[in-house]
């Protein structure tokens, strides 16, 4: 049989060997966390406590009034050192609260409650309160997502265990190590929007994650695991509804549109904690690896961890890093230095050695239209990019900017090295900036 | 840990193999094939034109990019191919000096002068042998040099002379030597097979699709058959093929939607069958290419893809 996939895309060397049969690891705490008040897209939450108060994991540290926003906690015990802007991992100046760890005072949850009597409001609200989160780094508050407008009725939700970034396995452990509690999670979510079907769609270089949910769903007719083509992006969120439901979604549409709700792997892994034991978003599992890391791993990290850290705690750096990468390498955020922290939608730490990043000098396009057949939204992006070079913002979407979703399948393939994800960005920029006015 | 600096990029942080300078070296190497099959039947005719014609394409280039003071660019390879195809598409009894002219006015007028590879709205093979033969025609003594004459025992006369000529059909070629191997007509066209190998293998690297040649292929066998000419020959005699496959087929002056190429690939089939039967034989396929390569901005502009899950508005 013919495996489900979409159409385009890129199969580069996925290089998971690493870290993908290493058992999650606890590492330890940091001396202070940096917590940004702006981890996900929406309104940023304002800081409720002050330089010098006591907190305690899992205290409400921000929050905001917007509908479209998701709070944020205290990830550690300790006090509160600073509330003051720091570059966040994109580089951007956001308010943060830093607090100095007090590990003596580990974070405590109440033992597992049975979920089984909980409504689609109350889900939603707990989505909220704990400041979920897309973790596949998306960063979308959830409780909106469990949120579907009456009109538009959400009969399947998909959860997403592609993890068709390459190196990235955090998601494969959590298949393996959390399985019926991903379930779990996936059946509230399904509560929540009042979906009958839920799928969860896996890769097949990952079958021992499908073989083991599999197992654990014994004979739930309501849920399937459905094994997928290894290919980039398989995971994206319209590429995943179409490889397994068959429909799509329109250009500048909602999943919501065509009934289905996709949630990644931690995510609802992170629901169902929410729900039993009252445990916000202060923790997750992330990728540390690549050949610039000694000791490649998958770690528990605190939000706000430095990277710095989490990277001494991997033995440090093997060799000269070239690239160190928040995230993973086809859309993850290059770091400048190791001062960025963890956060809620951060998916991995990889370090390219110097070698690894000599791509070659840009050069003119030559038409080749690789990257117009590998798009997997059907985008011209070697136009979006001659527009945008001549600052025709107008004509570059024609072609598709604003529908980009940023893969980077594009840059992958040019053979003229040209950075398609860049001039996007700036398009899209641009444009937002005409909106304005 | 030191507070170092890393290099700061917008994302893929990883990239494919394929470089500009990749893909043409695997033009290069899909024309081996070609290449070997014309030495193999005109020797050392072919073989002075071959190396006449790259050698200059190089040195062309070079020196454009020196007096332009631009980056060399010779590592791209797209000089070499250049110089390949132009001697490919000569007939072999064209003399080396006369190719050397083609090639310079490919390189350095077609490629160069127009801002370099990318931005060519010609291909500078093709538009170089148009220009040997408008000179040609321009100055009497070299026409019957450049035209199709024969040298005897290396070559017969080009196939594409019975197509209008009744009165020879009776000599003319076979399909099947057509196909395998036959000495007439330009290098590039003594072996359809030759040709369909190299293809295969750019279909294989992901350089090519079907989408142009077999477009402009299945036109001129439609319209022939229409037009009471025997379809077959037409597509096996003369540059259809190495025209579908390594000129039409060529990235940057080829439109880049796949409706767009089919549409390219029609107009130019079209093209060729018109010429051919109407006007002349000779160059019916570079005359095709060349006026498909102009409308190349044309059709880029008028079929964009239709993006992922859009639907048609009703009208």
């Amino acid at each position: 049989m013919e495996l489900k996939t979409f159409r385009g895309g890129i199969h580069p060397p996925y290089q998971k060997e690493a870290t993908a049969h290493r058992a999650t690891e606890d590492i330890s705490l940091p001396s202070e966390v940096v917590i940004p008040m702006q981890q996900h897209v929406g309104a940023p939450n304002n800081p409720v406590v002050n330089v010098g108060d006591r907190v305690e994991a899992g205290q409400k540290i921000g929050s905001s009034e917007a509908f479209i926003s998701a709070p944020v906690h205290a990830s550690v015990s300790g006090t509160v050192r600073a509330v003051e802007g720091r570059p966040n991992f994109t580089g951007a100046m956001v308010q943060s609260v830093v607090i100095e760890v007090d590990p003596s005072q580990p974070a405590k949850w109440g033992d597992k409650k049975d979920v089984g009597n909980l409504g689609a409001e109350q889900l939603r609200e707990i989505a909220k309160e704990s400041g979920l989160v897309g973790l596949g780094g998306a960063a979308f508050p959830t409780f909106v997502k469990l949120s579907p407008p009456a009109d538009k009725p959400i009969d399947t939700v998909i959860i997403n265990g592609c993890e068709c970034e390459p190196f990235l396995t955090c998601d494969h452990r959590l298949m393996l190590e959390r399985a019926e509690d991903l379930i779990s999670g996936l059946k509230l979510m399904m509560l929540a929007v009042g979906a009958g079907r839920g799928i969860i769609g896996v890769e097949t270089n990952k079958m021992d994650a499908a073989d083991v949910l599999t197992a654990k769903l014994g004979g739930d007719s309501s849920i399937g695991v459905v094994p997928l083509e290894v290919k980039y992006p398989e995971g994206a969120e319209k590429m995943l509804i179409d490889a397994v439901t068959g429909r799509r979604v329109p250009p500048g549409k909602l999943p919501s549109e065509v009934g289905v709700l996709v949630q990644n792997v931690q995510t609802a892994v992170a629901l169902y904690d929410a729900a039993s034991t009252g445990k916000p978003v202060i923790e997750r599992v992330i990728t540390v690896t690549g050949l610039g890391i000694k000791e490649p791993k998958n770690v528990l990290v605190k939000v706000g961890t430095p990277i710095g850290h989490v990277i001494d705690q991997c033995s440090g750096f093997a060799g000269t890093p070239g690239k160190v990468i928040m995230g993973g390498p086809m859309t993850g955020w290059a770091q400048k230095d190791l001062s960025a922290a963890v956060v809620k939608g951060t998916s991995g730490i990889l370090v390219l050695t110097e070698d690894e990043v000599e791509y070659g000098a840009e050069r003119q396009c030559v038409g080749c239209d690789k990257c117009i057949n590998v798009c997997p939204v059907f985008l011209m992006p070697n136009f979006i990019v001659k527009h945008t070079k001549r600052g025709q913002y107008d004509k570059a979407n024609v072609y598709g900017a604003q529908d980009c979703f940023e893969c980077g399948c594009c840059a992958y393939v040019c053979p003229s090295r040209i950075s398609h994800v860049a001039y996007v960005r700036k398009a899209k920029a641009e444009i937002a900036a005409a909106e304005k006015k | 840990m030191a507070n170092q600096d890393f290099i700061v990029t917008a994302p893929p942080h990883i990239k494919g193999k394929d470089m500009v300078s990749t893909g043409m070296r695997d033009v290069a190497v899909a024309l081996v094939p070609l290449v070997a099959v014309s030495l193999g039947f005109f020797r050392l005719y072919a073989l002075v034109n071959l190396v006449a014609c790259v050698a200059t394409a190089i040195t062309c280039e070079y020196v454009m990019r020196k007096l332009m003071r631009k980056e060399p660019t010779i590592g791209d390879f797209s000089a070499v191919v250049t110089g390949l195809l132009l001697a490919l598409i000569l007939p072999p009894t064209v003399p080396f000096w006369w190719a050397m002219i083609g090639t310079i006015i490919a390189v350095a007028i077609v490629k160069e002068l127009m801002g370099g590879l990318g931005v060519n709205l010609f291909n500078p093979a093709l538009f170089g042998f148009v220009s040997l033969i408008i000179l040609s025609q321009l100055f009497g003594p070299i026409k019957e040099t450049i035209s199709l004459g024969s040298i005897n025992g290396v070559t017969s006369a080009t196939p594409l002379t019975f197509i209008k000529g009744g009165a020879l059909n009776g000599l003319r070629p076979g399909y099947w030597s057509l196909f395998l191997g036959h000495a007439g007509g330009a290098l590039g066209e003594a072996s359809v097979l030759a040709v369909l190998v190299g293809a295969a293998y750019l279909m294989y690297k992901g350089h090519i699709t079907w989408h142009i040649p077999t477009s402009i292929i299945g036109t001129v066998f439609v319209l022939s058959a229409i037009l009471g000419e025997n379809p077959l020959y037409m597509i096996l005699a003369g540059g259809v093929m190495i025209g579908s496959f390594f000129m039409a087929t060529d990235w940057v002056t080829s439109p880049d939607s796949r409706l767009a190429q089919v549409i390219y690939g029609v107009i130019i089939g079209v093209l060729i069958v018109v010429i051919r039967l109407y006007a002349a034989p000779t160059g019916a396929v570079a005359y095709s290419i060349l006026i498909g390569n102009a409308l190349t901005p044309l059709l880029n502009r008028l079929f964009v893809r239709k993006k992922f899950g859009e639907v048609k508005a009703v009208a």
